[in-house]
């Protein structure tokens, strides 16, 4: 019984034997500073600094209230509020909403003190502010435009990774509806409302709400964050371009090339809209009735030929793989071998993605070359499906062989039955 | 009819052309295929994948569908990365999504050089 | 060298194994002849089908693989990259199929005949018992491919063993390796399915077979009174070679009916099983489970303050009892009709209840 005892005993000198529990990080020491213990005795507006401050990133980065308002914390401590509140000391008070900018910038802009916390901490957002519409504004001194508060909150300001910030990709666009989205307050620029709500029927939103995949753009992945302004015509393609790199070079190569001036028709927002960018569907080519080419090229023009072509392509291709694909479907599903053409139908998807791609090349030629490829490739698909079924009647033909020649030893049986039974007669 | 029968059997039995279902390994390419600082797309069961030799002459093989919206990825050799042409996406050699909208690293597998064979397998 | 003549090999093996007397056995081996005949057959065809499940499914394992990763593949990868892997795979499916099918013929034969009487009570037990494994061989199968379909369906099947009293939880957790139907799963029904299950139904298969040898063919006491009335004596044939040849003859009909069903109707693979998808519409068991399937979704919720799901598997449980035990449970004495008839017709009304349910089940819209 000895024994046993040991072996709790000896654990006891490993290291590390006893995981510590994980432990909560330790309360920011300026949590604990007078200004805390007083004000979360106050009621409402005084109080909330104090509450709001737990989950604060600069408290849990741990800068207390006089880093931003002054003050001394330390004559606090002793109950002498106008010590603690001294104008000398720094006490500022709560800044002027048209001042927050300038307030948050004696930091925000200070590279050597953000370099403390965050070597890679960028300060450049005051001087992109007074580039937005917000902060020329705010200069002007208009005390209605969004100052850093409205964005980023105040007293319970959260990193913008932390997904219950108000700055956060999946929730910017509820942010920046809490202004453009009220009438009054947009009234007075003469600024129209429902960009959010549109903009939540888009592709976009859609990648970003249903899918969660925080890389797709909300407002400020177009409009700029600190330096939000709408985007001017001659730039559109540049914003899109940041992620549709390849459309973007196309149309703007056309330009170049052909020497015309795209400019006027307001480039990648004629045809796809801009807050409600929807999925591209194939009748945006061609020269049917939602052709978004005819707006321009009337019937007779080479225009409108290329753009006829491009839709009957496009429709073409994108029956044919569909046709494919559910061909082989049914093969497989048959037990057929289609793994291989399978795989080579997916160059037909590739191509359809890579044509409708070259649609904004404007240039019938390379159009034609994707398309016709994945032409091509979509009906050696359907032709490998066909081929499957053949297979399968050619395996029919070889059970009627079978057939025959089980019929012939079943002849044989029976002829021998009756010529033993004959015999047995007798 | 015992022909018929057995004729069936014994092909079946012969082994087939590929050993197994290729859920797990499949052979990418052969050795010289490639040149340094070059990649090509092979076929992981159904799946594209694409293999890069990197330019110190090593192999490297990773899911070739995009993390964004399952477009098939290409190495560009000038900017020695892989390279979604949708909508600009970009991962570095060991499938970590670096730039552009890929929401997630691509699958690495293992490569191992056999006789010549490049075969890559899933880790 | 001198080459042993074969009459030395004969002696030789005969000194050791005694063949002649399985042959003689077999000379002597006759086969009642008279109206009802063809039913004799059905013993005979259900053993070449057994037979033919053995040879395919052992073909089938060279390839296949019991793990949720990699069943789904390696069925495809049989049907469509080896060469005539289609054809073992539809066949073991089909055969399958029909296997159960003639097993029920050959059950209900023996029923109407009346073969279960003294002194062949256990071989009644024995078949019984081969028609309980050989459903077991069924829904073990079923689940091995890894398809959407046959993964729900087990999943539905192995939750009514859930619902036995006391040991249904218990039986449920074993049967499914956990509380879920997974991959485990899939491993252990593998087990039963290529070791279990053939083992036992192997040596239950000589028992029954060595019974049936020993008492001979059973004749129907309606046939046997008659031949007494008219004073002749039963009419039979030699089972070597005339019997075996007419079953011969099945047999390759058999196989034509395979091949054809193979060839035409190949058995689907499906799509593969996804445990977190959603259940498609429209899942049911293989149609010779649908009778009890029916039955349970047919019982309301509770009957009289018990559930509905109970009394039925209760009720299920209670008529395989009754038919286990039919010899003793028979009243008629041979060739006395009446009670005896109503017996039978107990027969009839268990096929007609089994023949609507299933027939409902594949009617009934949405399954």
């Amino acid at each position: 019984m000895r024994r046993p005892a040991i072996l709790p005993a000896l654990l006891l000198l490993v290291p590390g034997a006893f995981a510590a529990e994980p432990t909560k990080p330790a309360k920011p020491p300026a949590l604990e500073s007078s200004c805390v213990t007083c004000h979360k005795d106050l009621d409402g507006e005084l109080q909330q600094p104090a509450v709001m401050a737990a989950e604060d990133i600069h408290f849990l980065k741990g800068l207390g209230c006089n880093d931003c308002h002054g003050g001394n914390p330390q004559a606090g401590a002793d109950g002498d509020l106008d010590a603690a509140h001294d104008p000398k000391k720094g006490w500022s008070g709560r800044p002027h909403r048209k001042d927050i900018p300038v307030f948050c910038a004696k930091c925000h802009a200070d590279a050597a003190f953000m370099k403390r916390f965050d070597p890679k901490a960028r300060v450049d957002q005051l001087q992109e502010y007074r580039t937005s519409v917000h902060g020329k504004k705010n200069a002007a001194g208009d005390e209605r435009v969004a100052v850093c508060v409205d964005c980023h909150g105040v007293h319970g300001i959260r990193a913008v990774k932390d997904p219950r910030a108000k700055v956060y990709p999946a929730n910017v666009a509820d942010t920046c509806a809490r202004c453009h989205n009220d009438a009054a307050l947009m009234g007075h620029y003469f600024i129209e409302i429902g960009q959010v709500d549109a903009y939540k029927k888009s592709v976009h939103a859609r990648a970003l709400y249903d899918k969660g995949d925080m890389s797709a753009p909300t407002c400020n992945d177009c409009h700029g964050s600190h330096g939000a302004v709408p985007p001017g015509v001659e730039s559109i393609a540049g914003v899109c371009g940041t992620c549709h790199t390849r459309e973007a070079t196309l149309f703007r190569d056309t330009e170049a090339k052909k020497g015309i001036d795209l400019s006027a028709c307001i480039q990648c927002v004629m045809c796809h809209s801009n807050h409600a960018v929807l999925p591209p569907t194939d009748d945006m080519l061609g020269v049917g009735d939602k052709s978004t080419c005819t707006a321009c090229h009337a019937a007779g023009e080479p225009g409108y030929q290329a753009a006829k072509e491009m839709g009957e392509d496009v429709v073409r291709l994108t029956g044919t793989l569909r046709e494919a694909t559910e061909l082989l479907d049914r093969a497989e599903q048959a037990g057929m071998a289609v793994g291989p053409d399978r795989f080579a139908l997916k160059k037909a998807g590739d191509q359809l993605v890579e044509s409708k791609v070259l649609a904004h090349g404007f240039d019938l030629g390379r159009f034609k070359e994707a398309s016709t490829e994945g032409i091509k490739a979509a009906e050696a698909g359907l032709t490998a499906g066909h081929r499957a079924f053949a297979e399968l009647r050619f395996r029919r033909k070889g059970l009627a062989l079978s057939l025959i020649v089980i019929a012939a030893v079943i002849a044989g049986l029976a002829f021998k039955v009756r010529q033993i039974e004959r015999g047995g007669g007798r | 009819m015992c022909v018929s029968m057995l004729y069936p059997v014994a092909r079946y039995i012969s082994p087939p052309e590929v050993p197994e279902a290729s859920t797990q390994s499949v052979v990418a390419g052969r050795e010289g295929d490639l040149k340094p600082n070059q990649g090509k797309i092979f076929r992981f069961g159904e799946q594209p994948g694409i293999l890069v030799r990197t330019e110190d002459g090593g192999y490297r093989a990773l899911s070739a569908t995009c993390t964004h919206l399952n477009c098939t990825v290409q190495f560009r050799g000038d900017l020695k990365q892989i390279w979604c042409a949708c909508h600009n996406g970009f991962y570095d050699l060991s499938g970590k999504n670096v730039s552009g909208p890929p929401p997630r690293p691509l699958e690495e597998y293992k490569v191992n050089v056999a006789d010549g064979e490049i075969v890559v397998s899933r880790a | 060298m001198n080459w042993p003549k074969p009459g030395r090999i004969r002696d030789w093996i005969e000194e050791r194994l005694e063949l002649s007397a399985l042959e003689e056995m077999g000379r002597h081996k006759r086969v009642p002849v008279h109206r009802h005949s063809i039913w004799y057959y059905m013993g005979g065809m259900t053993l070449f089908l057994f037979g033919l499940q053995v040879a395919t499914g052992i073909l089938l394992l060279l390839y296949y693989r019991p793990s949720a990763g990699e069943a789904f593949e390696s069925v495809q990868f049989i049907m469509t990259q080896v060469p005539f892997g289609w054809l073992i795979r539809s066949i073991h499916s089909w055969s399958a199929n029909l296997l159960v099918f003639v097993l029920f013929v050959h059950m209900f034969s023996v029923f109407f005949m009346k073969a279960y009487r003294r002194p062949r009570e256990i071989t009644w037990f024995s078949g019984v018992a081969l028609l309980a494994l050989t459903m077991a061989f069924g829904f073990s199968g079923y689940l091995l491919p890894w398809n959407t379909l046959a993964f729900f369906a087990t999943q539905v099947g192995t939750e009514v063993a859930g619902a036995v009293p006391v040991v249904g939880h218990f039986m449920l957790k074993l049967l499914r390796g956990g509380e879920h139907v997974t991959g485990g799963t899939l491993t252990r029904f593998y087990g039963f399915h290529v070791a279990v299950l053939p083992a036992t139904a192997t040596l239950l298969l000589g028992l029954h077979l060595l019974l049936v040898q020993k008492h001979g063919m059973s004749v129907p006491p309606a046939i046997e009174s008659e031949a007494k009335r008219e004073g002749r004596e039963a009419r039979t044939m030699p089972f070597l070679p005339n019997f075996l040849l007419r079953d011969l003859i099945g047999w390759c009909v058999a196989i034509g009916i395979l091949a054809a069903l193979a060839a035409i109707l190949p058995w689907e693979l499906g799509t593969k099983a996804d445990p977190f998808a959603p259940a498609p519409a429209g899942i049911r068991p293989e149609w010779y489970f649908c009778w009890m399937f029916q039955t349970l979704k047919l019982l309301p919720g509770h009957v009289l303050g018990i559930e509905g799901e109970l009394i039925g598997i209760f009720g299920i449980g209670l008529a395989g009892l009754v038919w286990l035990l039919v010899p003793f449970l028979d009243p008629g004495t041979p060739g006395t009709g009446g009670r005896s008839r109503l017996f039978s017709a107990f027969g009839v009304l268990a096929i007609l209840y089994m023949a609507i349910m299933t027939v409902w089940v594949y009617v009934a819209p949405g399954g």
